[in-house]
């Protein structure tokens, strides 16, 4: 693995030095690796275990797990999500991304929608990873970490410099304990609100008509924003339903407008230096993936992600997909198209790929796990009956 | 699996002793991108003066000529080819250096122009580590030309030339902004007077309509393989020792989001790399090559097809139609698979046998294979069931 | 088919290919070859050349995307970013008009591809294809004293898509060429005609090849050897002509490689596809000249002794017809043997 090789520069960078290392990772090598990791110490950003790219979460743990080995959305790059139908599946993956960058300190900027969608983002629940393994003790584990990363807001950086992040070169820490590791991503709650010292912070890109190209516009404010915040911060870029005709205006879904805009965008992210992730999402029924546009969104991205929602959660659906009765049947199909990096190298070799994955949105998370065929539907009677009836009989019978 | 040789035996044939004037097409899908080939096609032409290749032997090729290479990337950035290229032991820095290979930026100034910071205290606020270190002499000018304040460099030891314009008045304020060029490093590049330097990366730029847009794009490519060539003006009519492959990677982004809107069409593209094609001595050029680019215009009856997938069909058809060879990369036809990354088809373009000299034609054999690229970047190509 | 028409058809038609590809007698000012991936033109568009050059035409190539003038051209006109205007400026140009006494009295235009041009946006509204070809055949410069006949092939990309029309009521780019041409070349590969032609055979479904795969990331399906037959190259040519008479004329030939015959070979190497061993393999029998009956694969006809054997023999229904009583005739008479099984229940004697 080419691992080891690409964090030696990152060994030596503390955030004291931030600066000058990443003016040494500059003279020496200015791959995206080496100089936009040299700061290692922000928050909500690790090296990828695959090839050590500063990575940071989408705020959706599975979602993280299924991008290509690198455990999240390696910084610069764009991830599309779209969605079939009516349903806003990718709207909840896309407020869990704005909330992960809310709770991280990130800059979070907010294309084309109203304040009103910052304040509707879930609620913190705790280190997604506490969630999973400690969940009787969620209770007093959510004070500790609310507490701690109130005071994360505050000092910002500095004080999750001190900490290492997951990883093998962690340095000790003062009292090594797991708890003080900072989370790299977090679950939330849909039904709680987010309340956090930075949401304030967000940053609404409204889409005001003006001379300009409204893409022209976009673009302009975006990159100011970026240009004019300090140095090391780390951006989210998040567009709710681009092309959307209710938010947008007929003419920006004409290729010469909205492609550059892209373009430009990943132009932004690829800068060196500015560290920024983007989640784009698109309704497919308004613009199908076969049509030569939708196809250039998805060429432009470095990430792409179809949602197919089952039609109805009608009770038959609901409870085919389901390995086990009290595991939640799936809502739907999840495709991956494109994965970032992998696929920019030429694809395959990812575990993944390959893989149908089926996804659940519930409460507190919105989860992606391999999709399994449920049993023909005419088995099923049979199967329920033994599940419930049938099973003491056949141990009876082995007697 | 074993370490894999930068060039696949297999493939060999196809990337190396690249006949004279002659476009390959490699057509890729979004789930088989191509950047694995195109860089295959870098390793062949920089790799093989330097080591001369032995051991991989293939074949009679190069003719002892020194080959040079100009990328064009309008969806990639420096950063990405200069990682990758590593990963296969070319060291695109220090062969721009040794002005072997030139990089030519189409991503990062494309359609939004240089960066232009709106506070004025660019230096510190702009981008964070890469400005901060750059030495005063490189400030961005105070015009906001297109002198890029993050001076990209792509060295390791020495900082070569900055990002500076050709000679050529390629835009307005460029002329006007003659790239203050102090060398950062002692070991700056000893040749070519600092005031007609074309940088390692160039930075296109797109402005205004139809075919003079295009025009003044192929002017600054233009300038960059003049350069290399060593010749001030790009008039390279004639070879001489050196032999430059042009790679252009997905110039089709230009003609999608353009369009008939900007009063650019397939023949204007067409034309364009036409243009391109006259100063160097072989094209390479991907294109994307998907079903709904592709189908979409001819499929009668379905639906009517939108500009965008009518140019688009236009530009790759036509552009095959134009090859000598055609690489093809599609997705397994069976769906994804753990140990194959896709399926390459080699075919012999519309312009394949044009010339009747024989070995201008290459012994180019169709075939069909598939490719694996591993994580450390290696590549196998393979025939089904082998 | 009648044997003397095969016979008929092969020399007329070998004659009219001859004709039509050497330039002779001007049989047909436009010709349009349509291409594709599968089956470009350059072997046709190279034999045109080959030919012209035997019989000394002066040839003009219209580049509009070739870079390199091909071997044997005269006069190379880049067409690239040129008016119509421009192009047939340079075209009529090309031709050396002060040398009237030379013998060459006959030009070739050859453009290499006419879609760039239909899709360029350059072209106004008010260009006509009609009107732009037509001008290479009849130059409007001054009524010179040694008219020159001159040929136009044009070729065209079949898979090309066209661009959307100005109106949806005019014609597209296609049929207007084609309703134009006096000669329509359509190209295919001899190994796809082959292929397909043994799905036929077989009743199954004719395969398909490059863009009529509908893959994706497929362009061109062409593999050198699909067949495994070192001899299964060469262009197949469907052979759409209109004689000044009007009558048309459909043929299908196969044009072998250029590296089966010297370049100064004179006679004819076109054949009848249906000529062709590996089309029509020649075990077939041989369709016997003169022959009264109709054709089939069995055999109708019976000797002598055969026919008096058919009427030796006696069948049941004389017996019937000889009314040993009521109710008697008809009857099957049938002795058991000793393989039968007799049922009692069914069968009855």
């Amino acid at each position: 693995m080419s691992f080891r090789k690409r964090n030696i520069g990152l060994s030596t960078g503390g955030d004291r030095t931030a600066s000058v290392n990443a003016s040494a990772g500059l003279q020496q090598a200015t791959s995206p690796a080496a100089a936009a990791a040299a700061p290692e110490s922000t928050p909500g950003v690790r090296p990828s275990p695959d090839d050590g790219r500063p990575t940071t979460s989408t705020g959706t743990p599975s979602l993280d797990n299924i991008l290509a080995g690198h455990g999240g959305l390696p910084i610069g790059k764009t991830l599309l999500v779209e969605e079939n139908g009516t349903t806003d599946f990718a709207g909840a993956l896309l407020r869990y991304y704005a909330a992960e960058g809310v709770v991280q300190d990130h800059r979070v900027h907010v294309v084309g929608m109203p304040e009103q969608w910052g304040r509707s983002l879930p609620g913190l629940i705790g280190p997604a990873d506490a969630v999973d393994d400690k969940q009787d003790k969620r209770k007093g584990e959510r004070m500790k970490i609310a507490w701690r990363y109130e005071r994360l807001g505050e000092f910002g950086a500095g004080i999750a410099g001190s900490r290492a992040t997951s990883g093998d070169q962690s340095q000790p820490t003062a009292d090594g304990s797991p708890d003080k590791r900072p989370a790299f991503c977090h679950a939330f709650d849909l039904t709680k609100r987010l309340t956090h010292p930075s949401i304030t912070n967000l940053n609404y890109i409204p889409l005001t008509p003006s001379n300009e190209p409204l893409f022209t516009t976009i673009h302009k404010r975006l990159d100011a924003a970026i240009a004019s915040s300090p140095p090391n911060t780390v951006h989210r870029i998040v567009i709710p339903s681009l092309l959307n005709p209710t938010i947008y205006p007929f003419e920006s879904s004409q290729p010469d407008s909205v492609l550059p805009f892209l373009h430009s965008l990943r132009a932004l992210l690829n800068t060196p230096g500015v560290r920024a992730t983007a989640m784009i999402t698109i309704p497919l029924s308004l613009f199908p993936r076969a049509s030569g546009l939708v196809r250039w969104m998805e060429l432009i991205s470095d990430g792409v992600i179809e949602l197919c929602p089952f039609p109805h959660s009608a009770d038959a659906l609901a409870t085919s997909g389901a390995a086990t009765s009290h595991e939640e049947p799936p809502q739907g199909m999840l495709k991956t198209h494109r994965l970032p990096v992998l696929h920019e190298r030429g694809g395959g070799s990812d575990q993944n790929v390959g893989q149908d994955w089926a996804f659940t949105l519930s409460r507190r998370r919105f989860e992606i796990k391999p999709f399994s065929l449920p049993p023909a539907e005419g088995d099923k009677e049979g199967q329920d009956g033994a599940v419930s009836g049938n099973m003491p009989k056949k141990a009876d019978l082995e007697f | 699996m074993p370490t894999q040789p930068p060039l696949p035996p297999l493939l060999a044939p196809y990337v190396s002793s690249l006949p004279p004037s002659s476009l390959i097409v490699l057509s890729t899908v979004l789930g088989a991108q191509g950047n694995w080939l195109t860089l295959r096609y870098l390793y062949a032409a920089l790799n093989a003066l330097s080591t001369s290749d032995a051991a991989l032997s293939f074949g009679e090729g190069h003719n002892g000529k020194k080959q040079k290479v100009v990328l064009v990337s309008f969806l990639r950035g420096w950063e990405f080819w200069r990682a990758e290229a590593k990963r296969l032991g070319l060291d695109l820095a220090r062969l721009t250096d040794k002005r072997q290979f030139a990089f030519v930026d189409g991503l990062s100034e494309l359609f939004a122009g240089p960066r232009t910071t709106p506070t004025p205290t660019t230096p510190t606020t702009t981008n964070t580590t890469t400005t901060q270190t750059t030495p005063p002499s490189l400030a961005p000018s105070p015009r906001g030309g297109p002198v890029p304040q993050r001076t990209v460099l792509p060295n390791r030891s020495a900082p070569g030339p900055i990002p500076a314009r050709g000679p050529q008045p390629a835009r307005g304020p460029a002329v006007a902004a003659p790239a203050p060029l102090a060398p950062v490093a002692p070991s700056a590049p000893p040749a070519a007077p600092a005031s007609r330097e074309v940088g390692p990366v160039k930075r296109l730029h797109l402005s205004g309509k139809g075919p003079a847009a295009l025009d003044r794009l192929e002017k600054d490519i233009a300038a960059v393989v003049g350069h290399l060539n060593g010749r001030a003006t790009a008039s390279a009519e004639e070879e001489d020792d050196s032999e430059v492959l042009l790679v252009l990677d997905q110039p089709d982004l230009l003609l999608a989001a353009t369009g008939p809107g900007k009063e650019i069409g397939a023949t204007e593209m067409t034309e364009w790399v036409m243009g391109l094609q006259q100063y160097v001595h072989a094209t390479v050029m991907t294109l994307a090559a998907d079903l709904p680019l592709i189908h979409n215009a001819s499929a009668a009856g379905h639906q009517m097809p939108t500009p965008l997938e009518t140019e688009h069909a236009a530009f790759a058809i036509g552009s095959a139609h134009r090859a000598h060879l055609v690489m093809q990369l599609r997705d397994l036809d069976t769906g994804a698979a753990r140990d194959v990354s896709g399926v390459l088809r080699v075919s012999k373009g519309g312009a394949w046998g044009q010339s009747d000299n024989t070995d201008a034609n290459g012994n180019w054999e169709e075939k069909e294979a598939l490719y694996f690229v591993q994580r450390d970047g290696g590549v196998s190509v393979f025939r089904r069931g082998e | 088919m009648a044997p003397t028409n095969t016979s008929h058809r092969q020399t007329h038609n070998l004659l009219l290919i001859s004709k039509l590809l050497s330039l002779r007698d001007t049989a047909s000012p436009l010709a349009l070859v349509l291409d594709s991936l599968e089956q470009p033109a350059t072997p046709l568009i190279k034999e045109y050349i080959r030919r012209a050059k035997l019989s000394k035409v002066h040839i003009t190539f219209v580049a509009f995307e070739t870079l390199r003038p091909l071997e044997g051209v005269d006069a190379f006109v880049a067409a690239r970013k040129k008016s119509p205007l421009e192009i047939i400026k340079a075209v009529n140009a090309a031709y050396p008009n002060v040398s009237t006494s030379g013998p060459s009295r006959r030009r070739l235009i050859l453009i290499d591809a006419i879609n760039p041009l239909l899709h360029a946006r350059r072209t106004d509204a008010h260009f006509n294809v009609s009107s732009f070809l037509s001008s290479f055949l009849m130059p409007q410069g001054p009524p010179t004293v040694s008219k020159v006949e001159a040929s136009l092939v044009v070729t065209f990309h079949q898979d090309v898509p066209s661009p959307p029309l100005p109106s949806p009521y005019t014609p597209s780019p296609l049929s207007m060429l084609t309703y134009l041409a006096t000669t329509i070349i359509r190209l295919h590969s001899f190994s796809h005609i082959l292929a397909q032609k043994a799905a036929r055979d077989r009743s199954l479904v004719p395969p398909v090849f490059g863009l009529e795969e509908e893959l994706d990331g497929v362009l061109l399906g062409r593999l050198d050897k699909p067949i495994g037959n070192e001899s299964a190259q060469g262009v197949v040519l469907e052979l759409e002509h209109r004689r000044k008479s009007g009558r048309g004329v459909l043929e299908w030939y196969i044009l072998p490689p250029a590296s089966r015959y010297p370049p100064q070979y004179a006679k004819e190497i076109v054949t009848l596809l249906d000529d062709h061993p590996l089309y029509r393999p020649p075990e077939e029998p041989d369709f016997g000249a003169g022959e009264e009956e109709p054709e089939s694969t069995f055999e109708l006809r019976l000797t002598d002794r055969q026919r008096r054997d058919r009427e030796g023999v006696v069948l049941p229904y004389f017996d019937a017809q000889q009314g040993d009583g009521p109710g008697e005739g008809g009857r099957i008479l049938y002795d058991m043997g000793e393989e039968d099984d007799f049922d009692e229940e069914e069968d009855e004697i």
